[in-house]
């Protein structure tokens, strides 16, 4: 398997872990995000350290969107005080958002890179990634600039 | 549109990217109190019809979503 090969599927692996942890049955975007914090290629790990963003940092902001949804709907996950119910066994599958993250970073690519999965996913303008984002005071477009200057430099 | 907590008139908010997002993140914490409290219920002894009838699905749908998830939990399951 090429090191490309071996990168995407650990960190799909990763994903899957990560979207269990969280109690869904599909990998999405936010998912693949904190994998890629967690996953063994520096390029996309780096850049995103540079924007104050690793594994905590991208939980805490994605916890962040996800109180901050519930409030414009006047809902709180803190009203509800239930034990957190047992992980899942069953393996998570892709849903539409990692799919779409995918089919951004990658189509018309001939030589993938690492750094592509976290373009795709930068790509998006709706959704938990986008406005955790924001949230968290990251300027998305320029990280996605800075990923793609990474991506260069790498080439080089 | 309103939502209500008790004693509470929250109107949900008109930008449309936090009305959908509210729509994402309700989901979300729905679909955590159902297997939350479908894991309590069973815990306490409930069995898979009173579930079902509770949750207002059928027996079937229930097993099927959360029974594997129980058993590896150590949950005791009453079928009746």
């Amino acid at each position: 398997m090429s090191a490309f090969g071996s990168y995407l599927r650990t960190v799909m692996d990763l994903g899957r872990d990560e979207a269990r942890q969280d109690g869904s049955d599909t990998v999405e975007a936010q998912h693949l995000l904190l994998a890629i914090t967690a996953g063994p290629d520096e390029v996309p790990r780096q850049v995103l350290a540079a924007a104050g963003l690793d594994h905590q940092t991208v939980m805490d902001a994605l916890d962040r969107e996800f109180e901050h949804s519930l409030a414009a709907a006047g809902a709180s996950a803190a009203a509800f005080n239930l034990p957190r119910a047992s992980t899942s066994l069953k393996r998570p599958h892709l849903g539409a958002s990692a799919k779409l993250a995918v089919e951004r970073g990658f189509t018309g690519q001939k030589d993938p890179q690492p750094a592509d999965l976290l373009l795709g996913i930068l790509r998006a303008q709706a959704g938990p990634v986008p406005r955790a984002l924001d949230l968290a005071g990251v300027d998305q477009d320029d990280l996605a600039q800075r990923t793609l200057l990474a991506r260069a430099s790498q080439d080089r | 549109m309103v939502a209500y907590m008790p004693g509470v008139e929250v109107p949900v908010s008109p930008d449309p990217a936090d009305a959908l997002a509210s729509v994402v993140a309700l989901r979300r914490l729905a679909d955590r109190i159902e297997d939350a409290a479908v894991e309590q219920a069973m815990r306490a002894g409930w069995n898979w019809p009173q579930v079902a009838e509770a949750l207002g699905v059928t027996r079937q749908a229930v097993h099927k979503k959360h029974a594997k998830r129980l058993i590896a939990a150590g949950v005791a399951l009453r079928r009746r």
